[in-house]
C-alpha cells in the first residue's frame, strides 16, 4: 500500500511536450510509473516518448481511463488546466509548474471545492511511491521503498527527510511535497489523513516552513485524529533572526503567531515529536520503531 | 514588488478611494510648487518617498537634515538627498531622492485597514483596528491580536453589507460614514484584484468631521508571479530600492538575500534548505553574509551569473553550495561553478554538496576542472569542512 498514487494509478500529463516535462517524464516512465497519456492542445493524435497525445484531459480520460495528472503546462495555463482536470473528474492532480500567480491559485481553490480532485502543488517536486509511481521530479535514485511517509512544504528538505529514513533503514511508502507557495492546493492535513489509513505507513515526518499557519493547522488536526501514527516535525529556520527579510512580514499582523517557535510549540502540544535538526530524524526513527 | 506611497495612493484614488491633495517633487524647487498647487495655505506633508513602514520613526544619518524624521521635517530642502533610517530600513537606511507634498488632512478618528491573504484558509482578508492607543498596528498585533477585525471577502463580489456594519461597529464609526466605508472597502478590493496584489496596507485611515473617509498613507505590494499581467506597475518599479546585487539576482531569475554578517555565502535550491543551512551556520558560530536561491535555473549562462554574484561579494569568506537536484540538475550547477570561477577567480574556500539529478557527473565536472573546492557528503558534513576551510584561510 501506500497513499495517493501507487503502480495501478493511470497518470497522464499535461504539459507533455515540452523539454522539461520531456526529460522527467521519461525517467518516470523507466521508473515504472504507469504513465498511460499525454494532454499538449494542439497535438493531438500525435505520439509522444511513446504515449498517445490528446488535446484535451477528457478525451485522454475517456480513452485510456487515467485517473491522475502530472501538470508541467507554464504558469499562466495552469489555472485552465487544474480546472480541466477537476472537470475530467481526476482524483489527483499534481503541479510540477512554478510561478502561478496567487489570485489564480485563489481561485483555483474556490473552484476544487466543488470538485473531488486532490491538487497537489503547485511549485512541488510532486509526489513518489517508491518502486511504483513517480509523479514529478523527484530524483528517484535516492528513494527506498519502506515504511515511513513523508510530507513536507519545502522541496528540497524533502530529500533530506529522504535520505534520514534511508539511515534508519526504513525508507519511504509515500513521499509527498505540497509545494511553498504563498497559497498551496493541499495542506498537511489529507497526507496525514491519507498515512494514518494506510496500513504500510508506521510513522510520518512532517517538514515545515517559515511562514503560514499550515503547521498549526496540522497540529490542531492532528489532536482530533483517531488513529494516532508518530509524527516527527521539523521546522527550518530556527536560527533566523532576519524573518522579515525572508518577507514574511505581513503576516505577522494578520495570524499573530508564525515563527519557527510558536510552530514547533504547536505541534509539541498536539503530541507530535519535534526535533532540531533534520539529521537527528533518523536515530528518533530507530528509537521509537525498533 | 513594491511601490512608493504616491504611486499607491494615486492608483487606489483610480478605484474610488478618497486621498488628500498631493504632488512628487524631486527638487526643492518643485516642493515650494508643488505646495502651492494642493494647497493655498497650508498645512502641508512633506513625505520622503522610500519604501518602508514605519517612517515616522526613523532618522536622518546626515545631522544637517535634523533629528526627526520622515514625513513632518518641513523643509524639503534637507530632505532631498539624505539617507533615512527607519525601525525597517537596516542601519544603512535608505537615500531620498523624491518627496511627496500633501495637503494636511483634518481627521477625527484613525484607523488600520489591510487587505492580505490568509494562506491556510485561501481567502482574501480584511484586516481592521483602531489606532488609539499610540500602540502601532505590530505591537498591536503582538499583545491584543483579539483588537483586530479578520473578515474573509468573496473573491468576486468583496464585502458584504453584513460584514461592512461589522466593521463600522468594530471600529466605532458612526453611521453617517457608511457610504464613504462602503467605496473604500470595495476600492481595496477592487484594485487587489484588478492588480494582483498581495498587499494593500492603508495605515492610517481617517474620517473627518463629515464622515468621509481620507487613505491618509498607503502601501500596495505585488504578486511577482502576475507581473506579466501588468506592465504598467512594472514600470513604478524603483530600481534604487533594490539592492545591486539583488536586482542582478533578480534578473537572472533568482532571490538573494544579504544578511548583516560577514562569512558564508550561500548557493541552494530552495527556502527550505536556505533556512536549514542558516541553522547549521549559526550553530557552528559561522556569520552568514548572503544567500542565493537559484531554484528553477535551468540555464548555466544564468547560473554562472548568480554565482558570480557570491563570488565577487567582499563579505563572503567562504561558499557553501549544497544543491539537491531535482528539476535543478546537478551538473549545470557544477558547470556554472566552473565557469563563474574561471572568470572571477576562486580566492575563498568553496564547499560543495550535491544530492539528487545528476549528481555522480557534477562531481566529475568539479574534479576534471582541477579547482581548488572541497567536496562534502552532506549538509552537516559541508559545513563542518567549511568551517574548518575558513578557520584555516583566515
Amino acid at each position: 500500500m501506500s497513499v495517493f498514487a501507487n503502480k495501478d494509478t493511470k497518470v497522464l500529463v499535461q504539459g507533455i511536450t515540452g523539454t522539461q516535462a520531456s526529460f522527467h517524464v521519461r525517467r518516470s516512465l523507466e521508473y515504472g510509473t504507469n504513465i498511460v497519456a499525454g494532454v499538449t492542445p494542439g497535438k493531438g493524435g500525435t505520439e509522444h516518448l511513446g504515449l498517445p497525445v490528446f488535446n484535451t484531459v477528457k478525451e485522454a480520460v475517456e480513452q485510456t481511463g487515467a485517473n491522475a495528472s502530472v501538470l508541467f503546462v507554464p504558469a499562466k495555463a495552469v489555472k485552465g488546466a487544474v480546472t480541466e482536470a477537476a472537470e475530467a473528474g481526476l482524483d489527483l492532480a499534481v503541479c510540477i509548474t512554478d510561478g502561478v500567480p496567487v489570485l489564480d491559485m485563489l481561485q483555483i481553490k474556490e473552484m476544487l471545492k466543488s470538485h473531488k480532485t486532490l491538487l497537489i502543488g503547485p511549485n512541488t517536486p510532486g509526489l513518489i511511491t517508491p518502486e511504483e509511481a513517480r509523479l514529478g521530479i523527484f530524483p528517484e535514485n535516492i528513494h527506498q521503498k519502506g515504511h515511513i511517509g513523508i510530507v513536507s512544504r519545502s522541496s528540497t528538505l524533502t530529500y533530506e527527510a529522504v535520505l534520514e529514513t534511508n539511515r534508519a533503514n526504513m525508507g519511504q511508502s509515500t513521499v509527498i511535497g505540497l509545494g511553498d507557495d504563498m497559497v498551496i492546493g493541499s495542506d498537511y492535513i489529507p497526507s496525514l489523513d491519507a498515512f494514518a489509513q494506510d496500513d504500510e505507513t508506521d510513522a510520518i515526518l512532517l517538514i515545515g516552513q517559515q511562514g503560514g499557519g499550515f503547521e498549526e493547522a496540522a497540529a490542531m488536526h492532528y489532536k482530533t485524529m483517531e488513529i494516532k501514527k508518530p509524527v516527527i516535525a521539523f521546522v527550518a529556520g530556527n536560527s533566523i533572526p532576519f524573518a522579515h527579510k525572508m518577507g514574511y512580514a505581513g503576516e505577522v499582523i494578520a495570524d499573530g503567531k508564525t515563527s519557527v517557535i510558536d510552530k514547533r510549540n504547536a505541534m509539541l502540544d498536539a503530541g507530535m515529536i519535534v526535533v532540531d535538526e533534520i539529521n537527528q530524524i533518523h536515530q528518533v526513527l530507530l528509537d521509537i520503531l525498533s | 514588488m513594491n511601490i512608493h506611497e504616491y504611486q499607491a495612493k494615486k492608483l487606489l484614488s483610480k478605484f474610488g478611494i478618497l486621498i488628500p491633495n498631493g504632488k512628487i517633487a524631486y527638487t526643492p524647487h518643485e516642493a515650494k510648487r508643488a505646495a502651492n498647487e494642493v494647497s493655498a495655505r497650508g498645512p502641508w506633508m512633506l513625505k520622503a518617498q522610500i519604501q518602508s513602514g514605519a517612517r515616522e520613526k526613523g532618522y536622518f544619518l546626515e545631522k544637517s537634515s535634523g533629528k526627526k524624521g520622515g514625513m513632518l521635517i518641513p523643509e524639503a530642502e534637507q530632505m532631498l538627498g539624505a539617507t533615512l533610517v527607519t525601525p525597517q530600513t537596516g542601519p544603512l537606511g535608505k537615500p531620498v531622492s523624491r518627496i511627496y507634498v500633501e495637503a494636511f488632512q483634518k481627521v477625527q478618528q484613525k484607523f488600520y485597514a489591510a487587505l492580505i491573504i490568509n494562506r491556510v484558509q485561501a481567502e482574501l482578508t480584511l484586516l481592521v483596528a483602531k489606532l488609539d492607543d499610540g500602540r502601532t498596528i505590530t505591537q498591536v498585533a503582538a499583545e491584543t491580536p483579539e483588537l483586530i477585525l479578520k473578515l474573509p471577502l468573496n473573491l468576486q463580489k468583496g464585502v458584504s453589507i453584513a460584514q461592512m456594519r461589522e466593521v463600522r461597529d468594530f471600529l466605532g464609526i458612526s453611521e453617517k460614514s457608511d457610504k464613504h466605508l462602503k467605496s473604500f472597502v470595495n476600492g481595496l478590493h477592487k484594485a487587489f484584484i484588478e492588480y494582483d496584489a498581495s498587499m494593500i496596507e492603508i495605515n492610517p485611515f481617517g474620517v473627518d468631521y463629515r464622515g468621509r473617509i481620507f487613505a491618509l498613507d498607503a502601501k500596495m505590494s505585488f504578486d511577482d508571479n502576475a507581473a506579466y499581467r501588468h506592465p504598467d506597475i512594472v514600470r513604478l518599479q524603483d530600481e534604487y530600492e533594490e539592492e545591486d546585487r539583488a536586482l542582478k539576482a533578480r534578473k537572472y531569475g533568482f532571490k538573494y538575500n544579504d544578511f548583516d554578517d560577514s562569512g558564508v555565502g550561500c548557493i541552494v535550491n530552495g527556502d527550505g534548505i536556505t533556512l536549514a543551512a542558516m541553522d547549521l551556520i549559526h550553530e557552528a558560530k559561522m556569520g552568514l553574509a548572503c544567500a542565493l536561491n537559484v531554484k528553477g535555473g535551468v540555464d548555466k549562462d544564468k547560473i554562472a551569473a548568480g554565482i558570480k554574484i557570491i563570488m565577487t561579494n567582499p563579505k563572503v569568506e567562504g561558499i557553501l553550495i549544497n544543491i539537491l537536484g531535482g528539476f535543478l540538475r546537478c551538473n549545470l550547477i557544477a558547470d556554472g561553478i566552473v565557469e563563474a570561477a574561471s572568470e572571477v577567480g576562486l580566492n575563498v574556500p568553496l564547499v560543495v554538496r550535491f544530492e539528487g539529478t545528476n549528481k555522480d557527473e557534477a562531481k566529475d565536472i568539479l574534479l576534471n576542472s582541477k579547482l581548488p573546492l572541497i567536496i562534502a557528503d552532506d549538509m552537516e558534513d559541508s559545513v563542518d569542512k567549511l568551517v574548518s576551510a575558513v578557520e584555516a584561510a583566515y
